[in-house]
């Protein structure tokens, strides 16, 4: 009897040990998901796009930002030049490694600015046209599987690293076939949902996916959103020229 | 001497006039000058109860990445330094402040935050005027005072939860509920230093510990020797720890604004302090009070070129007036010098009597405004003292305006003075004027 019922014991001790490492064996690698998302959106070459930024506020006529945008992800540079509306035109943004610039033709001045600032009153960030190091700055603390629209996808509750990241909880949905990001939440310390963001439309140059379609949902003040659109990609080689101070001030003349 | 004060006494309505018009002079220029005198007495005053202090000491930490923290953790070696330089205090504050985004359904206001402790915050409930609720409200840990403007802004009411997004001391954003446990009357230009929190719910939102902070603040029982004992504090300090130096006014920047640069432009390790004081922050306040005196003056120097052509002329009619008696007196055997001294004097004596006069209704206007209150909550109560308006002159500009008044008196009877001192005393007698 006694014997009947230790047998039983470690047969079932062992089937669950097996079914833990089979279960442990199957979880993906988070990190490296993660590392995959960055890599995706990150170019090892020039880019360039016209963003087109569209903001609505309740009570207020829609804004319409474009914006001509080129990066140089292996050097940290960016540069943003508003083409429009008229009264931003020539007003810049210039990444030389970790300093922003904001340039106001108006007074022809330079001033510091941030990554982590708003967009030209969007609800998009400076960092949102930047180069992004999730796999850096978040550990992966919870995940699920999940399902959005048709899509299959990881459910990857991330942690900040540090107490300097922007959004110190972010959720991310994560399309499982081709790892890009479908949504994100952005939450603040105290665990409040502060931001929404749905990439709904990728493109494909090269051999990296970009989200051409962003829409961000401000979900502290109601009913504020804004909606990114990218046209004109290209990854041809750019001028040195365009990452420094002077282009901008030359480009207003 | 007595001729010419029996002189001034033959004309007493010409006289009265004259003396009038150089008494207005000095009485524009009277309050002028005394209202940009206590100017800055009062701002200061009502600003060291807003901010909570006369000097206060800032601590900054920078983060492995280069970021700048404002904290200060162990604030011993800050007290300690406070006794040791014998500086007098009323008592000291310890506050932590953001500048951030209050939302209440879909309305927004850019606002800056001060959390202090209330159960000590007397200097704080000293200017505040309540519009609406009560500071016993404040017991509430995530009450907040607002101001009218800014709860006409956000659209709310009395018990009202707010939202207010802001940036931890190191830059993470977070997101806190406040209680509108008060609306203020909005002291006007300033209104966006406004709002007031407790202090531990703010240091929450801030990430810091409870007993942590960012400025600490000293009321001086001598609020204006406030650059002397900052001075003396600085000195201690710097034998102590890390401070950031001391900047003084240029004309480009204000103190307070280029130590701030400081602080983003320098590299550290540990806890460097910065320490300003009020007269730093409000160094713009001191130009403000240069303007007006520099006005005031322009305004007096136009008012007596016009009295002085006023006063030639009437010498130059005094002179043919008494051009007969001026014959006497030269035949009689006076100098030519003496007939001189004798306008020249009558001149002096009119200017000291409308000074006096011009100084006499100055304190009676000064007075009668002083008695007027107009309250803590009107716009200009920054500039005024519990209400009132106040005056503070000093002994130098008033000899200086003295002395302004007279010389300029005395040149433009000169003229005529030196005229009649010449004349020939036979052609004088002869004169039918």
């Amino acid at each position: 009897m006694f014997r009947k019922f230790m047998k039983t014991t470690l047969l079932t001790a062992t089937l669950l040990t097996a079914a833990s490492f089979a279960a442990f064996a199957q979880q993906p690698d988070f990190h490296r998901i993660l590392q995959r998302v960055d890599e995706l959106n990150n170019f090892t070459t020039d880019f360039s796009a016209v963003f087109t930024v569209v903001s609505e506020k309740p009570g207020q006529d829609p804004s319409v930002t474009r914006a001509q945008i080129f990066r140089r992800d292996p050097k940290k540079q960016f540069l943003i030049v508003i083409l429009k509306p008229d009264t931003q035109k020539g007003q810049g943004y210039l990444q030389v490694d970790n300093n922003l610039w904001f340039y106001d033709p108006q007074s022809r001045q330079f001033s510091h600015s941030s990554l982590k600032e708003n967009f030209q009153s969007s609800d998009a960030k400076n960092s949102d046209f930047n180069q992004q190091s999730l796999a850096e700055d978040y550990t992966v603390a919870g995940s699920s599987d999940g399902k959005l629209g048709i899509y299959p996808v990881y459910v990857l509750d991330l942690k900040a690293k540090n107490n300097e990241v922007t959004y110190p909880h972010v959720k991310l949905w994560v399309r499982k076939d081709l790892e890009i990001v479908l949504k994100a939440e952005d939450y603040s310390l105290s665990d409040r949902l502060m931001r929404t963001a749905y990439y709904p439309n990728y493109a494909k140059i090269g051999d990296k996916y970009f989200p051409s379609r962003m829409l961000f949902i401000d979900n502290l003040n109601t009913g504020n959103k804004t909606q990114i659109t990218v046209t004109d990609p290209s990854i041809a080689a750019l001028p040195d020229y365009l990452f420094t101070k002077a282009y901008l001030e030359r480009v207003n003349r | 001497m007595m001729i010419a004060l029996r002189n001034l006494n033959r004309q007493k309505k010409r006289s009265f006039l004259l003396g009038g018009a150089i008494a207005f002079g000095i009485l524009i220029i009277t309050l002028i000058n005394g209202f940009a005198g206590s100017f800055v007495n009062n701002v200061s005053e009502n600003f060291s109860h807003l901010f909570g202090g006369q000097i206060f000491i800032d601590g900054f930490e920078k983060s492995p990445s280069g970021r700048r923290i404002s904290i200060i953790r162990d604030d011993s070696v800050l007290t300690d330094a406070i006794k040791e330089s014998g500086i007098p205090t009323t008592y000291i504050t310890k506050a932590s402040s953001f500048s951030g985004t209050l939302i209440f359904q879909n309305n927004t206001a850019a606002q800056q935050v001060v959390g202090t402790d209330w159960q000590k915050a007397s200097y704080v409930r000293s200017r505040l005027t309540l519009v609406k609720g009560s500071f016993a409200n404040m017991d509430n840990p995530h009450g907040i005072i607002i101001s009218d403007r800014v709860a006409k802004q956000l659209k709310v009411e009395l018990g009202d939860t707010i939202l207010a997004q802001l940036r931890t001391a190191t830059g993470q954003l977070n997101v806190g509920e406040f209680q509108v446990a008060a609306v203020s009357h909005d002291p006007g230009l300033f209104g966006s230093i406004a709002a007031y929190a407790n202090l531990q719910y703010v240091n929450t939102l801030l990430n810091i510990r409870s007993g942590d902070y960012q400025t600490l603040g000293i009321f001086l029982t001598q609020g204006e020797n406030m650059d002397v004992a900052a001075a003396k504090l600085y000195s201690v300090l710097k034998g102590k720890v890390q401070m950031f130096k001391r900047e003084t006014t240029t004309a480009s920047t204000n103190p307070f604004t280029a130590m701030q640069r400081a602080t983003q432009n320098e590299t550290w390790s540990g806890t460097k302090y910065r320490l300003y004081t009020l007269n730093d922050r409000l160094a713009e306040l001191k130009q403000i009070v240069g303007t007006l005196n520099t006005s005031g003056l322009v305004i007096l120097l136009i008012l007596l070129v016009v009295i002085m052509i006023g006063i030639t002329n009437t010498f130059r009619m005094i002179m043919y007036e008494r051009i007969r008696e001026i014959g006497t007196m030269r035949a009689l055997g006076m100098q030519r010098p003496t007939v001189r001294n004798l306008f020249l004097l009558e001149a002096l004596f009119l200017s000291l009597g409308g000074t006096v006069l011009g100084l006499i209704a100055s304190a009676i206007v000064m007075t009668l405004l002083h008695l007027i209150n107009f309250g803590l909550n009107t716009p200009l109560f920054l500039l005024l003292k519990d209400g009132h308006m106040t005056f503070d002159l000093k002994a130098g500009q008033l000899i200086g305006n003295l002395l302004i008044v007279a010389v300029l008196t005395i040149l433009a009877a000169y003229f005529p003075a030196r005229k009649a001192a010449r004349l020939n005393p036979a052609d004088a007698l002869r004169s039918t004027h």
